[in-house]
Formats: C-alpha cells, structure tokens, sequence
C-alpha cells in the first residue's frame, strides 16, 4: 500500500507540472498553430482572466463560474483585439510579435494603473483527499483532469467538425480556402478569440496559485513558450502534449531537489538542447513516427 | 577523368508518408548538358534539394567531384564548384540589381575553374544585366529576373549547375535566347543539369535525358530515345 | 594612403540613410556642437546628456541583428544587465585598484560574448525557424531577472560585493583611466567618443563585404547559403557583437548611476530597445541612433511626471508606430521627404510661369 501511495504521489508530481505547462502554453498554442502568429500579449490575456476571476469571485460568484466568466471576457476581448490590430500583420511574424508585445505593456501598465498594484487572492478552492501518508489537493486533481479534457475537445475541435476542417484549410492556404467558400476572415478572428478564452480560462484557473498583480502573466510567459518551441509548429495538439510530458520529466526531478526557479532554467536549457536535435520540435518527430507506420509503395 | 562530376548511389527520401525520391542513381558525367524531364510531382525538385543538401536523404549517398558530399552543408557543395537556382525565383527581390550580383562576388574558392570568370561576363552581356544598375531587382521584367538569378549562380564560378526550371513562364524567344547561352556555357566546359518541361528547350540543348517518375529513374537517353520511348510517353498522359 | 581612402569610402557608402556631403557637413557639425557644448552646461546638465547618449549601442546592436541581418532578439537588455553586474562584481572586489574598472569592464564584455557564443551556437547551428529567437532571447532575459531577484540573502555576494536581490548592488565603482576617475565632463566626452566610434565602425561594417553578405542573409537565408556563404556561423558572429554593444552599454549605466538593479532585464526594459529601433527604422543605423537619443530624452522627461504613464505611451507608440509607419518614424520621413520637397518645388516653379 506504501508504495503505491509512493508511486502515485510521483505521478501526481509530475501531472502536476505538465498540466501547469500546458494550461500555460494552450491559449500560444492555439494562435500559433492556427494563424503562425506569436502572441507576446499572452501573459497579459491570461492576467485579465485572473482579474476577471477574482473581481467575479469576491462578488460571490462560484469559483467554477468565474473561470468561464474568464473564458468569455477574455475571448470577447481577443475578437477585438483581433479585429483592430493582429489582422493587419497576417505574414508578417515578426512584425505580429512586436505589435503584442507593445499591446501586452499597454494591459499590464493599464492593468496597474487601473486597479493598483494587487487585487484580492481567491482561495484553492475544494479540499484535500489522503492516500496513505499523502494528502492530493482536489484543486489540482481536478486542473489535471481538466487540461486533458481540453486537449481532447480540442482535438475534437479541429479534427472532428467542420470549423475545424475549414481552419486547418485556411491554416494551410487561405487562398485556395476562400475560394472555396470558406470565410477566413471568421475563422481568424474565431481562432484568436478561441486562443485568449483559452488563456483567459487558464490565468483564472491559476489564480488561487498565485498573487493577483499586473505583472502576473509574467511567471507563465517563460514556461509557455519554452512548452510551445519545443513542441514545434508541425501539429501543436500533439506537439503540446508531447512537449508537455517531456518538459515536466525534466522539471519535476530538477524542481523537486533544486527548488522550483532552478527547475525551470532547466526547462531553458532542456529546450535549447532539444531544438538543436530536433529543430522542428517533438511534433514533427512524432508526426515522421506516426508516417512511417503509414508507409505504401 | 572517367569519374563523373556528380553521382548518387541509391538515394531515397520521404516525407509525411509520401516517397518523394526512390533508389535513384544517376551519373553525370563531366561537362554534359543533362535534361531531367518527369511529370508534375515526379520528385525533380526533391532531387536537385537533395543533391546540393537542403534535405538529407534517408539513404544513398550524394558525390560531387568524386567526393563523398552526404553529410556536407549546403555552403560546402556550392563552395566545392556546386550551384543551384531554385523553382521559385529567389534572387533578392528588394535588393537593386548590383546588390545582387555584388553579394556573390566575395567568395573566393580555391580551384574556382579558370573560365568561370569569362561564363559570367558572358551571360551577364547575352542576358543584358548591368552589374551597376541601382534598379530594384523586383522591377525586372520576368525572364531578365530569371537570369539575374542564374547569373548569380555564375558569378560564384562554379563547376557544375542545377537550374530548375528556368524557363517557366518565358516567351518562345526568351527561351530560345536562354537556351543558347546554356549551350554557350556548357561548350565552355560547364556542366549543367536542367529540370525542364518544355519539350521544345529540351530538343534544343540536352545531350542526355533522364526522366524522372513517382520518385524512381524511369527512363535514361539521348532525346530521339526517350521521345521514341513508348512508356514515356504513356506516363506523360498519366497510363502508367 | 590608399587604405584610409578606402575606409574612408566604406564609412561614406550607401548600406545607410546620410549619403551626400550635405549630411556629412552636417554630421561633423553636430558632431564638433557635441564636443563644445560642455562650455555651457553644468556638470549635471552634461552627464544627463550622456545619459541620453549611452543607450546608443545596445539599439545599434539590434539595429544591426534585425535591420541588417534579419535576427530580432528580445533580450538585449539581458547582456546589458550581465556587463553590469559582472563590472559591478569585478570592480567592485578591486577598489583602491587603479586597473579594476578596466580590468571589470573587460570582464563584463567577455563574459556577454561567452554566454551569447554558447546560446547564439544552439540556435544558429540548431537552424530553428525564424520565430524562435526571440521568444528564447526574451525567454533568457526573463530568466535572468528571476535569479537576480532572488539574490537579496547575505550569502549572495561575490568577494565583497553583494548582489543584493531586487534592492540591486549599490556603490559600483566609476570607470577609471589611470589614476583619472572618468566622472562628470569626463564621463560624458567618454561616452560620446565611443558612441560616435560605434556609429562610424557599424557603417563601415554594413558597407563591407560582410555587410553585404549580412543583407543577404536577411533576404534569403538559403539562398545566401546556396551561395556559398556559412550563414550560421555570419549569423552567430553578428549576435555576439550585438551582444558585446549591449554590454557597453550596461557598462556605461552602472559606471553613469553605480547601481545596477534587476529591473534593468525586465521584461519592460527588454521592450525599450526594440520601441527605439523600430521607431526610427531598424533598417538604418542612423535611424536608430536619432530615435533611441530622442525616446530616451522623451522617456526621461515624462518619468519625472510619473512613471507610469511613460510606459504606457511607449506601448502605445510601438503599436502605433507597427501599424502606420512600419519601416520607422525616420526611415519614412528621410524616404519621403525629398519626394515632398521636390514636387513642392515643381509646383511652384509652375505657378511662377
């Protein structure tokens, strides 16, 4: 029974870690895989979801409410901004990352100057359950839960219905897309809304985890894009997951001896070593393993 | 010398479950103007990426000048005497036209072959490009960019040449006109290999052809072989 | 003789905005203003002007990485910070030596070039796509500023000098020459003279024939490749010297203020030298030199107002300036100015017969 109870609090250990990099890394991933455009505002986005969520909750909204309340503001907030601005630098990558990154020090400094430099923490909500000498906080046995059950209806998403059918198409070639009657103009803003929901959703999740301040998004902007880079561009569901499982096999053993900031320099490293061997990242090695299965003539 | 200035051994390469190149062995001997002719999708392009080392094959081996060149970068090759102008045009659009041709000119390669100098001057006069104009090279017209991009390649003094379609979207005249200054170059002492779909172009100037089908050599001759070749002509009109 | 005809040609050439005798005349005499003006300034007034001045290299370093060669890194302020804490350190553990802040300063910049030869080889010879160095870079200087920050504890400190966690190291040594300490008119003809340096060597290296190699790669990384050219290693070779400019000018802040904290490699100071370059137009030195001096300038005087409001507007600029003058405040101006100028002429020429 001990070791049992060992052997589940390891795996806890290292569900815990992967779903924080992927919960971090989903909303960047969607946008990235989608539109090729590298959104340096996610730390802010997933910011307002935090903001959303504790303004809600101290108002007496019920904590599961407030992360959708999240989810909708934010992705409400993305359209627009979609709309406005990121439209305007479709094929152009770098030209995409620096307008979020100047959009991104516009939320946080308009967050500080807004709402002052904390806004009241909410509580982890649910309890805790026992195994053996061990006790699992329910909060994150559900988060983990969670962050699989997003994978997956993403991946239902855009392999099963036909948004996603027509947003791979447009992904692939817009042109061609258009022509074909598919709205692509839609589907972009659709995506990108879908994508700060996303982080939205994410940020109001972490909220008990963390101290609500302007500059919050901050902590998760390194571990997301460091998930994302090594995950690569070729399918980001899979590259997520799979870069998800592998960054936390490394972060989990370092984290647990060295403390949590050593742990992840090592998720840096890790990434740096990894693009040099994989340099389109883990999905397109996975994607030439699930190709080979595949092989004819 | 009896060993050919570019050879393969067996080279395969797939990509996403598709098998783009398929035990192909070719052997280019030196100074030949070789056509490499094939159906849309054959995988030519793939070959020409695999031959100057954009793509690393899966297996086989690539030999320039009798040296084994597999594992080499691309910057090795072109400095070994390789040169390669892509499908898609990509001299440097937004750069002028002396710009262009002044990014190459830096290289200095050992045993650069005495007469690259003359080939380049020769095609820069023929093709009518000033290596001075401060034109953009994006406001030439179509073809004088294709051969902005070839002399490009030229300036490097190479040895042997990969063009990949260079007369795609020329008139009659402009491949004509581009077509005897290959010939020019190759009497020279050039060796050029030329993925072409005109078939006019191709009875032109190659001496040898090879066609290229799903990947494999189908086929290899002299231009009456390959056009008298009955199943060429069936894979042509997708039978086969 | 010959050779300096040439260098000097090279520094005249055309890889940037200013080319006619007119701008030179007019260079020389800013330049020869610069020099004078201390007569009548005060001591403060003039190191205020070489604050203005010392952010210079660090945005012409990245004026070059992504105008010139086509790389945008985020983190340029990371080896800022890593040249002013190594001086700090160094220096610092050397006071009452008259070698120490030149002996610091090297430090400061080899240490820059080492850690960006290390992380410039896994990305450059890695061949990663286009979008990842910046994210890496930023990722970088983010990491950075975590470790600084949690260095506040006594058991943080290098010899005698303290790294001080967020509070930062205090009492950092001035640059010294000799026994002359570099401070008040000194510092600021110090910073001018390498500024002007910088700006002059840069052009004459986008004017040579690595510069040209470098515009190509910008253009066409494989086709430059396919030229002949081992892009990896120019590329490499370009972010370390962006690398080391970043580090002079980290140098010169702690040596101006003789504190160093890790805000300096924040994220927001991360974003200050591409607002300056992508304001100006990072595809001119030139550009980038007058932009950076006249937000720095901007910046300075608003943060007297309140900090915050500064920063908001530099966000608000960027987006701006991304959306409607995507090749750079000067760079447009400089283009399109003389098309204006000449057909105001024309037309008055008209309307006089």
């Amino acid at each position: 029974m001990d070791s049992f109870a060992t052997g589940v609090s390891i795996i806890y250990q290292f569900a815990t870690n992967g779903a924080f990099l992927l919960l971090s890394a989903l909303g960047l991933i969607v946008i990235l895989g989608m539109m090729n455009i590298i959104n340096l505002a996610h730390g802010e986005l997933m910011m307002m979801g935090a903001y959303t969520a504790s303004i809600a909750w101290h108002r007496g909204v019920p904590f599961w409410l407030c992360a959708i309340l999240a989810f909708l503001v934010v992705g409400l907030f993305g359209a627009a901004l979609e709309r406005t601005i990121v439209r305007r630098f479709y094929g152009r990558e770098l030209g995409a990352l620096v307008v979020t990154w100047g959009i991104s020090l516009i939320l946080s400094q308009g967050a500080l100057m807004v709402f002052g430099p904390f806004l009241p923490a909410i509580p982890i909500p649910g309890g805790s359950v026992g195994l053996g000498q061990y006790s699992f906080s329910v909060y994150w046995l559900t988060v983990i839960a969670l962050s699989f059950g997003l994978i997956a209806a993403l991946w239902s998403l855009y392999n099963r219905t036909t948004f996603g059918l027509q947003a791979r198409a447009a992904m692939q070639n817009a042109a061609m897309a258009r022509a074909l009657g598919v709205n692509t103009e839609r589907i972009y803003m659709l995506t990108f809304s879908l994508g700060a929901g996303l982080a939205g959703f994410s940020g109001a999740l972490f909220a008990p985890t963390v101290s609500i301040a302007p500059f919050m998004g901050q902590q998760f902007v390194a571990p997301a894009f460091i998930t994302v880079v090594v995950g690569g561009a070729t399918n980001v569901i899979t590259g997520a997951l799979g870069s998800s499982v592998l960054l936390s096999l490394v972060k989990t053993p370092i984290g647990f001896v060295f403390g949590a900031f050593v742990g992840t320099v090592a998720l840096l490293l890790a990434a740096l070593i990894i693009i040099r061997l994989m340099p389109d990242g883990i999905s397109a090695v996975i994607q030439r393993q699930v190709d080979r299965r595949n092989r004819f003539a | 010398m009896s060993e050919p200035i570019l050879r393969t051994e067996e080279l395969a390469k797939r990509f996403d479950g598709v098998v783009a190149t398929n035990d192909v062995s070719i052997n280019v001997p030196r100074g030949e103007l070789r056509c490499i002719i094939g159906p849309n999708g054959a995988g030519k392009s793939t070959l020409f990426s695999l031959l100057c080392g954009i793509y690393r094959p899966d297996a086989g081996r690539v030999f320039l000048k009798g040296e084994d060149v597999t594992r080499q970068p691309a910057f090795r090759r072109v400095r070994r005497g390789l040169g390669l102008t892509f499908q898609t045009n990509r001299a440097f659009h937004r750069l002028t036209v002396r710009q262009n041709l002044h990014a190459v000119l830096q290289i200095a390669r050992e045993d650069r072959p005495p007469d690259a100098e003359e080939r380049y001057r020769f095609a820069l006069e023929r093709f009518a490009l000033d290596p001075d104009s401060e034109m953009p090279a994006k406001e030439l017209p179509h073809h004088q960019l294709q051969w902005l991009e070839i002399a490009m390649v030229l300036a490097a003094g190479p040895d042997v040449v990969l063009l990949d379609e260079p007369t795609a979207g020329m008139s009659i005249d402009e491949t004509l006109q581009t077509g005897a200054v290959l010939k020019h170059l190759n009497a020279r002492g050039l060796t050029i290999v030329v993925v072409e779909h005109d078939v006019a172009f191709v009875r032109d100037v190659a001496q040898r052809v090879t066609v290229v089908h799903q990947g494999r050599v189908f086929a290899e001759g002299t231009v009456d072989e390959i056009t008298a070749h009955a199943d060429v002509r069936r894979i042509y009109l997708g039978q086969a | 003789m010959a050779a300096l005809q040439h260098l000097v040609n090279l520094i005249a050439g055309p890889e940037d905005i200013g080319r006619s005798r007119w701008f030179w005349a007019a260079f020389a005499a800013v330049c020869a203003l610069l020099f004078v003006n201390p007569l009548w300034l005060t001591e403060f007034e003039a190191t205020n002007g070489a604050y203005y001045l010392l952010n210079v290299p660090i945005a012409l370093g990245l004026g070059l990485l992504w105008g010139y060669c086509g790389i945008l890194s985020f983190g340029q302020v990371a080896y800022f910070g890593i040249a002013g804490y190594i001086y700090g350190i160094v220096a610092g553990n050397m006071v009452g030596d008259a070698t120490g802040p030149i002996i610091g300063s090297l430090c400061g910049l080899a240490v820059c070039g080492l850690v960006a030869t290390i992380f410039g080889y896994f990305v450059f010879y890695g061949r990663v796509q286009n979008w990842i160095v910046p994210i890496l870079t930023l990722v970088l200087t983010l990491l950075l500023e975590t470790f600084l920050g949690q260095t506040a504890g006594y058991q943080w400190r290098v010899g005698s000098v303290q790294l001080g966690g967020y509070n930062g190291m205090t009492g950092i040594p001035a640059f010294q020459l000799g026994s002359y300490v570099v401070m008040g008119y000194g510092f600021y003809y110090y910073v001018l003279i390498v500024v002007i340096a910088t700006y002059l060597g840069l052009r004459l290296l986008v004017n040579s024939r690595h510069g040209k190699v470098m515009l190509a790669i910008r253009e066409d990384a494989i086709r430059t490749e396919l030229l002949g050219y081992d892009i990896r290693a120019r590329q490499l070779v370009v972010f370390v010297l962006a690398a080391v400019l970043a580090g002079i000018s980290g140098l010169f802040y702690v040596q101006w203020g003789n504190y160093i904290t890790p805000s300096q490699v924040g994220l927001v100071q991360a974003s200050l030298p591409v607002v300056w370059v992508a304001v100006g137009g990072r595809e001119s030195l030139l550009a980038v030199l007058l932009s950076t001096c006249a937000l720095n300038w901007l910046n300075y005087t608003l943060s007297s107002e309140g900090y915050q409001y500064a920063l908001i507007i530099i966000g608000a600029l960027l987006v701006a300036v991304m959306l409607f003058f995507p090749s750079g405040i000067v760079v447009t101006l400089a283009r399109d100015l003389p098309r204006h100028l000449r057909t105001l002429r024309g037309q008055r020429k008209g309307e006089v017969q």
